[in-house]
């Protein structure tokens, strides 16, 4: 009997197969089963056929591997990272439906690696291989940026690595001084607090809170996301955020700290998307908003709340995958996701609008979609510990979000109370109501039943949830008071909603400062230090030279030398017709340089050889002393 | 006759329905549910029709103050191009 297979090495490696099937038919087959293949591996994990699963927190530790002095955990399986595992998969197989027309295997391979990493940050028992497999999820959205080719693309693939090295980094510090101060790599909960000696928790907690893009370090998100390839960024929006939200949960919940930073990071973001013109730009800013739930969750950190926090991580994979599809469907079938240039597109691709409405109702939290259930999940916890701002925030979190994915987004992508879209881009579309390929909506379709069916059937999810889940959401007060919300902020959306259309601008967001630091730092590198290398690069090849013409015939260079330095001087003193002469002596003496060598006697010979040696002794023994 | 598979999205249903959801949400809220059914933590949540001015004036402030702050963040499109051009 196998002890264990990892669900994330199947995929992992699995997926340096595929560029070597050379029948597409069989390749795609093979594309669509490898994320199967992980999740019958999962399903067979939580039947308990490898060994039953103990209760929360209790944890299953398999394949321990001895590394050093220290001993790797790859499988450290207990309720939170099965229900991870399930929804990762489950997002992965219908993102690889989505992405079925990209003809680049190595983007698949890359998107293969990103889910089989993601799998393995969640199944780690210990640091080192969590920040192993952290280190493979910040390298494969970089080439997922890299293969859309645009320059602006490859520009925000380097900002991707560079944000999550420095993470990274961070994260790493923080292990190697926990390791030092406590002995122990195992994942654990770590104290946390302000002042020296936490200041290991401190970075880890920073990398951690950069990875789940919390304000004022969500910047890479919205920068990136929306430079990716259409399918490539579906993948984008999953792991990265919601594994660095499971790798908070492990360590640091209850942290204070984090409930107000996500309740801020929540209504933050939603400032920053009313002012966008990108579709995928606005999604993203929902990504960060959303991830602030998440966070406000582990900082509130009762069980509710983490309860909370995993299940709104694991809806928000399922309806934002869904949302960002819609919008990639807009990019493919126009060439754009600029709100400027769209409109009208309604009539075209209205089952993509309408499996884009799932997801924008399930982000909004409408009751009966997924995101109700999770969302106030978190919102309810904030209350039962009395904290009116935090649930203030939140809730209003939940107007905007609604006014941006709810209305915003397809009243400006879809209709604009238009009939036809611009003339560019009907030029695009085919006069049938499916513009977009079948295999994206399918894709999209799977989502879209998920996020109605959890939200019709919450116990589905609630069951396998570590806490005990003693919460019903369905009751009239909080239906009531959402319903009500949000026809409200459809007044709200439909006066002011002139001054919510799309213009072609770039809105700055808190990254200037690096960006504009970089540039400086480039600039820098470029300009003044590049002057400064090149003027020590001559001076020396100057002497270089000087040495090489002086060593060609040492006593007539001296002479020149000699007589050059009095020229200079007799110029100063006397009458120009003398000094003319000497110069052109000079000159002449110059041209025949180096001329005949001196003979030298044997015995001056052994002279000036022993007086290099004597030379050399010097050095030496100056040098040993 | 054949019929034209490209429609427009369905306006007037929505409206009638919208409006049927306005009018119940506005009469029943001080009329029955804040006085028998509902259940809240903060005694803010009980005001009548709270979360009818919160959405409300949540939506108009988020739009207004982010064009306040659209001012002085809105660049051009290609902002970073140009300013590496430069």
């Amino acid at each position: 009997m196998v002890e264990w297979i990892h669900p994330g090495m199947v995929v992992f490696l699995g997926a340096f197969l595929i560029p070597f099937i050379t029948r597409r038919k069989v390749k795609l087959a093979y594309f669509l089963f490898l994320p199967i293949a992980g999740l019958t591996l999962v399903v067979l994990m939580s039947m308990g056929t490898f060994s039953p699963i103990p209760s929360w927190p209790g944890s299953l530790q398999k394949w321990q591997i001895r590394f050093l002095d220290y001993t790797l955990v790859l499988g450290k399986i207990d309720k939170m990272s099965l229900i991870f595992a399930y929804i990762y998969l489950i997002a992965a197989f219908c993102m690889n439906l989505y992405a079925l027309h990209v003809k680049n295997d190595w983007e698949h391979v890359a998107a293969m690696i990103y889910v089989g990493s993601a799998l393995g940050a969640i199944f780690a028992g210990d640091f080192f291989t969590l920040f192993f497999f952290l280190e493979m999820m910040s390298w494969a959205p970089v080439f997922l940026l890299w293969f859309r080719g645009t320059k602006k693309s490859t520009g925000a693939a380097i900002r991707y690595a560079l944000w999550h090295h420095f993470s990274g980094a961070c994260i790493l510090a923080g292990i190697v001084i926990h390791l030092h101060r406590t002995g122990s790599i195992e994942l654990s909960r770590l104290p946390w607090g302000w002042g020296g000696e936490y200041l290991g928790y401190n970075l880890m907690l920073l990398g951690f809170i950069i990875n789940a893009a919390t304000t004022p370090f969500h910047s890479w998100l919205s920068d990136t996301y929306s430079e990716a390839t259409p399918s490539g960024s579906i993948y984008m929006t999953a792991y990265t955020t919601k594994t660095a939200i499971f790798c908070l949960i492990r360590t640091f919940p209850g942290v204070p700290l984090l409930m107000w930073m996500g309740a801020i990071q929540a209504v933050f973001a939603l400032f920053m998307a009313v002012l966008e013109n990108d579709g995928r730009r606005l999604c993203s800013y929902h990504i960060i908003s959303q991830i602030g739930y998440m966070v406000a969750g582990v900082g509130i950190g009762t069980e509710m709340a983490i309860n909370g926090a995993i299940s709104h991580a694991l809806c928000h994979i399922i309806y934002n995958a869904l949302l960002y599809m819609g919008a990639g469907c807009v990019l493919v079938v126009a060439g754009t996701a600029k709100f400027d240039r769209l409109g009208g597109l309604y009539k075209y691709m209205p089952i993509s609008f309408w499996l884009y409405m799932v997801g924008g109702f399930s982000i909004s939290g409408f009751p009966l979609f997924n995101g109700f259930i999770s969302k106030v999940m978190t919102i309810e916890a904030a209350e039962l510990i009395h904290n009116a701002p935090i649930y203030l925030l939140l809730e209003g979190a939940t107007v905007g979000t609604f006014l941006h994915t709810g209305l915003k987004l397809p009243w400006n992508m879809w209709l604009q109370g238009k009939d036809e879209p611009p003339p560019e881009i009907r030029a695009k579309l085919k006069d049938s109501p499916v513009n977009t390929p079948l295999h994206m909506l399918l894709g999209m379709g799977i989502l879209a039943f998920f996020c109605i069916f959890m939200g019709v059937y919450p116990q589905v999810l609630y069951d396998r949830l570590p806490y005990p889940v003693m919460f019903i959401p369905f009751t009239t007060t909080r239906v009531f008071s959402i319903m009500q919300m949000f026809i409200f902020t459809f007044i709200g959306f439909w006066f002011l909603r002139g001054l919510v259309t799309g213009h072609p601008t770039y809105t700055l967001d808190t990254d200037w400062p690096v960006r504009m630091a970089g540039r400086k730092l480039v600039w820098f590198c470029e300009k003044p230090l590049m002057a400064f290398a090149n003027f020590v690069d001559g001076k020396v090849m100057d002497l270089v030279d000087f040495l090489t013409w002086f060593s060609q015939n040492p006593a007539v260079a001296l002479s020149i030398k000699k007589e050059e330095w009095r020229l200079r001087a007799k110029s100063l003193l006397t009458n120009p017709a003398g000094v003319e002469k000497h110069r052109t002596d000079l000159e002449r003496k110059k041209r025949a340089y180096p001329g005949e060598l001196p003979k030298l006697t044997l015995g001056a010979s052994l002279l000036l050889i022993l007086l290099a040696f004597l030379l050399y002794l010097i050095i030496y023994l100056l040098g040993a002393g | 006759m054949k019929m034209n598979p490209l429609r427009h999205y369905p306006k007037k249903f929505f409206w009638i329905v919208y409006f049927i959801g306005l009018g119940l949400s506005l009469v029943l809220d001080p009329l029955w549910l804040h006085s028998h059914v509902l259940h809240y933590h903060f005694p803010l949540q009980y005001l009548p029709e709270f979360f009818a001015i919160f959405g409300l004036f949540g939506c108009m402030l988020l739009i207004l103050i982010a064009k306040g702050m659209g001012l002085f963040i809105v660049r051009g499109e290609d902002y970073y191009e140009r300013e590496s051009r430069r």
